[in-house]
């Protein structure tokens, strides 16, 4: 009997030792601890341009669907999804096209929600390298990236919240009025891009270097005067001047067997985006960094199965308003397809409706400017997509000029960007509109148009399918969800 | 001075001792044990009432006892049996008969770490014996439990090979946190997984505990309700050889009815569908994809034993050809039970070895075009009826202007999708009885199950993503390692008027889960299938087709209980379980989980002794405190850094890392928070009798991914421990047995359950966050609205159809816009997916060798938006599927707009059971004890206003709605049952 009582306390004792339930974790790295090493703090960069490559869920800059690209592409005049008396294609892009947007809209709040996942992942990446004293062109580049994203925010909703610490409280998170972002956005920048390394391509290639962080600022000095009502045209032009010390130049246009589309000037939209003219790109291969959809998306199946192997979707299109306006001798005008092609298809260049009760399966122009590069397959193409490229800065440099009211020194920029694109120069000094139009000739379908339509006040216009829009429209809704988990946030007025 | 010490121990645990001294003079007493049918009971129980004086009856039911001449009464038992309590008079010879204890109030029932006898409850729960279970071809031990017990849905979601049912025991109890109740076989504790191991035939006993005051004892695991499974176990004294087998043929009553090809030409036409799009052809997809489907069931088990060793062995298989083409389950199980007693029958070893091996050929349950993705039996519904099945060249027809197009066919003949699993337990259980009364027990289990999915779709299946792949592969493997270990005292005590059982009990656990996934695609040919993805194309390998995972959980507790029962009347239990678990957060690892209930035997009472309405009357009440785990992941309470793709950095490609969640260190259970009024009674001779149960439970730390400000946090949710619920409901059981002959014997027993859902809460903070969490979408229309119960439809109210053929709607605030944001004043409430009311009716027949039962079962008050519906009407997508033969009379050709136009109603009464037995004579029989043969059939009828192929969907879950479902088939099974001697 004393036997047994003695082994039974016994096993009740050694189970005092059995009663820890500390959590051991097997399969993933502290936060705590991962970022704090140098290898950590370099992924902690690397990361914030993971976000930057376009894919599913509305993630990234461009590239893929639902995100910053269809919201700021879709509410301009040059592209829209029409829905297909076929039952294809929700509304979402026709009502972007029409000026019908809602603070619910699905785009409006993924793009909010990527924009601040990225703010929340540079703000992490600051941090990390500050604390592990890393370089400080990386610190600086870091810094870049955050104002770029702020920079983006400000563009589309103005008014926001605004923080660079990422262990916030809710109430130390203010709302900023676009003067205030506008301000912290050029401040950060010119503090930091001379910082910048003003190595170009290699280690560099669709990072923030030197030249890339010019380019955001002359962006920003671009269109001051829609963000504060205070124009800053000599600004715009002398960070356009620091770019030129990168050594950039148009890449070449002419007629090319072997280049996408037959024509040189489409390389600036292949597999990788040329060095000569670009100045920011992001990097894709689709499947493992983001994926290209824009060729994909257009084309309809058997179209773009005759072509690549894999079936299109049939989805993005862009009015014949639109493509009228360009030269039949512009080279730039062979993105657009339309009547008979491969794999049997008819485009007709009609759009008989956006939504209700929906286009024709074949109705609308396609387009192919991002010619697709291997590998690629049904679910996108390994195109890079140019965020900056010396183009737009001598464009840009074109408008400072004319609207400086030196049109005789914008002439020589827009000009070399028509002649290049196989047109004459014009023949008399730019005006606005000249390069209002040229830019949309050039710069189509790289998601520079709502901003361009804006400055330019052709935004709330009616064209097409859209009536006049309010002004309010210039600023998008801060999303329900977002107002809703934040009561401090105050909505843009109109919505 | 040992002595003194276990003296000195058993005087503090039996510090109410009152044991009267028994007088010295005896007498002997003899006698038989028959059952109903006169045949003796072999290894009955009887013994003198509140003494430990007793015998067991031999092989023919005969029994000796020698006991004081005082004693007035003694008690006859067994398994399965009433107990009965026969007076002594002068005689010394008695007969005693004993009654089959079918639902009745003196059972046995096992609870938590031990049994009760059912008089002895003061929770609720549920208890059906094996004869009660529903018969037929069952692929899971739930399908027989269906209807059975009053609170306890049994949910089967079609009958896919090798698919389970749910269930749900009071309802909803959590939102993310799993509401699965926890499952225990033969004390081995696990998920719903663990019935996969159990063979329908070798069940003995289910129990349910529904409210906390009985599963409060299972603590952080408790929650969501406990089913507690006992197998059969071989008698002492007896063997047995018991072969069991039944085939059904399974047939689909109900399917959609769609166009055929000269009705969608002509509907087409209607709408412009060019002729391009007609192929011409004439073909019902649903029949090419389907076939009668056939399912067995044998089992076989031998037994045997003396009085201090007994065994159980058996072997049972599950097979099942589904009804769409090309899906199969098999399932193999194989238990012993082995019981040896030893030094001087004071120790008792029991252990248990169960291994199943199971091998599940599916039918892809995800494929379709962008537009429609169900699975691959639904695809046939979509597809248009001219589209030929092959082309002339003998590929599979597929037609390149539908994006995204699928051939079922091709499907179900091309892609490759099947798994299995192995699974094993082993338990040992050692009971010491120290001094009388006093038992010391260890028991430990030992769980692991390995499972493997092999999975191939070449681009030959037309699915657009095979093609852009050119074929894709991959294998996973998964295995789990579950371990328990406790160590018990437990006391039993009876003296004089009082009874008293204590429990002491220290339990360890830990589960290990690893698991690989790895992946291929671009195949030269499809040869190989999944079997060598090295055949694939690497260069084509991204992020994701490679990963592994490992984590694990630890779970120690303390625990304690205490039945205290007074005059047979007033009883008592009290229970405190202290549970640590290591998926909690660092600031709360520990939980007290406790729960106290009293029962009143109000029949027993002297002034209830003139009266003759009631035989039977019990109050029970009870409150408890349970918690819930299951949602809580290893992990969850960290901030934690993983690989999330590729991203490209310096010039070339590198594995991008991200914070994989918000962190939040005060992650812990759910708390359940319960009470229960209930009675028990008995009247009318114990002809009718019943159980009434009231409950209120609500969920408190309710876990859910709470909406958080973005910015700053880079997720819109955090998963936290912050809102509640609410399920309030009454149950009624109800038995009647208006004729109990020894020839016939008649039983009519049912049971409703009415339940009441509400969130109360979804907002709060953590750590100053203000977490505003309303109106969150739940699918379908359905949403999470604080006041509301989960899935509250909140919709667009459907206005009619305008003269293109859109769908209009009413604009309820009259702004001139619809809006459907979640929170638009263009919606209305209107109803919710959850059922209000359960109710099932099982009446029973039997007379001389015959017997009959049936079981009707239905559901209610519930809404189903039915998406498959909704898909199948628009005519716009006439061009490219095919519709509803009820699309052309409703003339909608587009619609922007989820709309109540697709809510139904839900309720539904199912004929779900009728069973047919024949019970051979064998006493002429040499070898044979037992013979019986049966016809069951299942799912014979339903009544209801749902469209849809079948009203019993997910709503039970919180599912609200209804897009595509594999079919729900009939079954017309024959059953055979023999006993060998």
């Amino acid at each position: 009997m004393k036997k047994i009582f003695v082994c039974i306390l016994f096993s009740l004792l050694l189970t005092q030792s059995c009663t820890k339930v500390d959590e051991v974790v097997y399969d993933k790295y502290a936060a705590s601890t991962f970022y704090s090493s140098p290898a950590g703090s370099d992924v902690a960069l690397a990361s914030v341009y993971a976000l930057i490559a376009g894919n599913w869920g509305g993630v990234g800059y461009a590239g893929a669907d639902n995100g910053w690209y269809d919201l700021n592409v879709m509410s301009s005049d040059e592209q829209v999804i029409p829905h297909r008396n076929t039952g294809d294609w929700q509304l979402d892009f026709a009502q972007l096209y029409k000026h019908e947007w809602l603070p619910t809209h699905s785009i409006v709040a993924n793009t909010w929600t990527w924009l601040y996942r990225a703010v929340f992942t540079a703000n992490l990446a600051v941090e990390q390298l500050v604390n592990a004293k890393a370089d400080p062109s990386k610190i600086a580049e870091a810094k870049v990236l955050r104002a770029f994203f702020y920079y983006l925010l400000m563009d589309d909703w103005g008014n926001i919240p605004f923080y660079t610490e990422n262990n916030v409280t809710v109430e130390n998170l203010p709302q900023k009025n676009r003067q205030e972002v506008f301000d912290f956005v050029v401040s950060e920048l010119k503090e930091n891009v001379e910082k910048l390394s003003p190595n170009k391509g290699g280690q560099y290639y669709g990072r923030f270097n030197k030249w890339a962080g010019y380019a955001l600022l002359a962006k920003v000095y671009l269109n001051a005067e829609v963000y504060t009502g205070t124009a800053m045209w000599q600004e715009c032009l002398s960070a356009c001047e620091k770019i030129s010390g990168g050594g950039f130049s148009l890449h070449p246009g002419a007629a090319k067997s072997g280049s996408p589309l037959g024509y040189q000037y489409f390389e600036l939209f292949g597999d990788v985006c040329p060095e000569d003219e670009t100045i920011l790109a992001i990097y894709t291969k689709v499947d493992i960094v983001g994926r290209n959809i824009f060729t994909v998306r257009s084309l309809h199946g058997p179209h773009a199965n005759a072509l690549f192997g894999f079936s299109g979707w049939n989805g993005s299109v862009t009015h014949k308003n639109y493509v009228d306006r360009f030269d039949d001798n512009d080279i730039r005008k062979k993105q657009f397809i339309s009547g008979q092609v491969e794999g049997g298809v008819t485009y007709s260049r009609e759009l008989s409706s956006l939504d209700n009760p929906g286009a024709d399966r074949l109705e609308g122009i396609r387009n192919m400017k991002f010619y697709p590069a291997a590998p690629m397959n049904g679910g996108g193409a390994s195109n890079d997509f140019p965020i900056y490229r010396y183009a737009d800065i001598l464009l840009m440099k074109a408008e400072c000029h004319a609207r400086l009211g030196h049109a005789a020194e914008a002439k020589p920029f827009i000009d070399q960007v028509r002649v290049r694109a196989g047109l004459n120069a014009l023949p008399a000094n730019p005006t606005l509109e000249d390069i209002y139009k040229e830019r949309g000739f050039e710069l189509t379908w790289e998601g520079h148009r709502r901003q361009d339509m804006i400055r330019f006040e052709k935004f709330l216009d009616p064209h097409d399918f859209k009536p006049q829009s309010g002004a309010f429209r210039k600023l998008f809704p801060i999303p329900t969800f977002a107002l809703n988990a934040n009561k401090n946030l105050v909505q843009n007025p109109g919505y | 001075m040992n002595y003194f010490r276990t003296q000195l121990l058993l005087v503090i645990l039996l510090f109410l001792c009152f044991t009267k001294q028994a007088a010295a003079q005896n007498r002997i007493i003899n006698g038989s044990v028959v059952d109903q049918n006169n045949l003796p009971v072999n290894g009955a129980s009887v013994s003198l009432q509140g003494a430990t004086i007793g015998t067991t009856t031999d092989s023919s039911g005969k029994f000796i006892l020698t006991i004081p001449s005082s004693a007035k009464s003694i008690l006859v038992s067994y398994i399965g049996f009433i107990e009965q309590e026969i007076r002594l008079s002068s005689a010394n010879t008695y007969t005693v008969i004993l009654l089959p204890s079918s639902q009745t109030l003196t059972d046995v029932v096992v609870v938590g770490y031990g049994t009760a006898r059912k008089k002895d409850l003061t929770g609720a729960v549920s208890s059906i014996a094996a004869k009660e279970l529903n018969p037929g071809p069952v692929t899971s031990p739930l399908q027989q439990l269906a209807g059975k017990a009053a609170g306890v849905n049994v949910i089967q979601i079609g009958n896919e090979p090798g698919s389970s049912p749910g269930v749900r025991i009071r309802g909803i109890t959590s939102l993310v946190g799993g509401s699965d109740p926890l499952v225990v076989v033969d004390g081995v504790q696990g998920n719903m997984d663990l019935f996969r191991q159990v063979p329908p035939s070798e069940i003995e006993s289910v129990d349910v505990l529904k409210d906390a005051s009985a599963t409060a004892i299972y603590g952080s695991r408790g929650a969501p309700g406990v089913i507690i499974v006992t197998t059969r176990k071989n008698k002492s004294g007896k063997s047995s050889i018991e072969f069991n087998s039944v085939a059904s043929v399974d047939i689909i009553t109900k399917k959609l009815g769609v166009l055929n090809a000269s009705e969608w030409w002509k509907e087409a036409q209607k709408w412009n569908v060019p002729a391009s799009e007609n192929h011409a052809s004439n073909t019902n997809w649903f029949d090419v994809l389907t076939r009668d489907g056939f399912t067995q069931n044998h089992s076989l088990a031998i037994g045997g034993g003396t009085d201090k060793f007994n065994y159980r062995a058996s072997l049972a298989a599950i097979l099942q050809n589904g009804i769409v083409i090309n899906s199969n389950y098999k399932n193999y199980i194989g238990q012993i039970h082995a019981q040896q007693k030893g030094f001087d029958n004071k120790l008792t070893i029991t252990m248990n070895l169960n291994s199943n091996i199971s091998n599940t050929l599916g039918s892809p349950n995800s494929v379709g075009r962008a537009a429609f993705t169900s699975n691959l039996i639904s695809n046939a519904y979509v597809s248009r009826p001219t589209d030929p099945v092959f082309n002339a060249n003998g590929s599979y027809f597929t037609d390149p202007n539908v994006f995204q197009y699928i051939n079922p066919y091709a499907v179900s003949q091309t892609v490759i999708n099947e798994g299995g699993s192995n699974n094993l337990f082993g338990s040992l259980r050692t009971d010491l009885e120290i001094i009388k009364g006093l038992t010391a027990s260890w028991f430990g289990s030992w769980r692991k199950t390995d499972s493997y999915w092999g999975y191939y779709i070449p681009a030959a299946s037309t699915v657009a993503t095979a093609i852009d792949n050119k074929g894709i592969a991959n294998v996973s493997n998964n295995r789990a390692e579950e371990r328990l270990m406790d160590i018990s005292l437990n006391y039993k005590k009876t003296f004089g008027e009082h009874r008293i059982e204590a429990l002491a009990l220290y339990e360890y656990q830990t589960q290990v889960y690893q698991g690989n996934f790895a992946q291929a695609k671009g195949f030269i040919n499809d040869i190989t299938t999944y079997n060598a993805l090295q055949n694939g194309d690497l260069s084509k390998v991204t992020p994701g087709d490679i990963s592994s995972y490992k984590n694990d959980r630890k779970l120690v507790s303390y625990l304690g209980r205490i039945n205290y029962t007074f005059m047979d009347r007033y009883l008592l239990t009290a229970s405190i379980r202290r549970d640590g678990s290591s998926v909690f957060g660092p600031n709360v690892r520990w939980g007290n989980f406790p729960s106290g209930s009293i029962a009143w035997r109000i029949s027993e009472e002297p002034f209830m002794a003139g009266q003759d309405i009631f035989n039977e009357l019990k109050l029970r009440v009870g409150y408890g405190i349970t918690g819930n785990q299951q949602g809580l992941y290893p992990q969850n309470s960290t901030q934690l850094v993983a690989a999330s793709g590729v991203t490209y950095f310096g010039g070339s490609q590198i594995t991008n890392f991200i914070i994989t969640q918000n962190a939040n260190s005060d992650l812990k259970w759910e708390t359940r928070k319960q009470a229960n009024i209930g009675f028990d009674f008995g009247v009318m001779g114990n002809k009718l009798s019943g159980s009434i149960d009231v409950f209120k439970a609500t969920t408190e730390n309710l876990l859910f991914n709470y909406t958080v400000p973005q910015p700053p946090f880079p997720y819109g949710s955090i998963l936290a421990n912050v809102g509640s619920l609410l399920n309030e409901g009454l149950e009624i059981a109800l038995n009647y047995q208006p004729v109990k002959t020894r020839d016939m014997s008649l039983t009519l027993s049912g049971n409703v359950a009415f339940l009441r859902n509400k969130v109360l809460e979804l907002s709060g903070s953590i750590d100053g966050v203000p977490l505003n969490t309303d109106y969150v979408g739940w699918g379908n229309n359905a949403y999470l609205i604080k006041g509301m119960p989960i899935a509250t439809f909140n919709i667009l109210q459907h206005q009619g159809i305008d003269a293109v053929g859109a769908e209009t709607v009413i604009d309820r605030n009259k702004d001139g816009v619809i809006d459907q944001g979640n929170q638009s004043p263009d919606r209305y409430i209107a109803g919710s997916a959850l059922p209000k009311y359960t109710y099932a009716f099982t009446p029973s027949f039997s007379y001389r060798n015959v017997d009959i039962s049936m079981l009707w079962r239905g559901a209610g008050g519930n809404k189903i938006y039915n998406g498959l519906r909704s898909n199948l009407s628009r005519l716009e997508n006439l061009g490219k599927s095919n519709v509803l033969s009820t699309a052309p009379e409703l003339g909608l050709f587009t619609s922007q707009y989820g709309s109540d136009l697709w809510l139904e109603n839900g309720a539904f009464l199912r004929f779900d059971n009728l069973s047919l037995g024949y019970r051979f004579n064998t006493k002429s029989l040499k070898y044979v004890d037992a013979f019986r043969v049966s016809i069951t059939g299942s799912n014979l009828a339903i009544i209801t206003d749902y469209s849809g192929i079948d009203p019993e969907l997910s709503g039970a879950y919180g599912g609200a709605g209804d897009n595509g479902i594999y079919p729900r088939t009939t079954n017309i099974a024959i059953g055979l049952n023999v006993i060998f001697k």
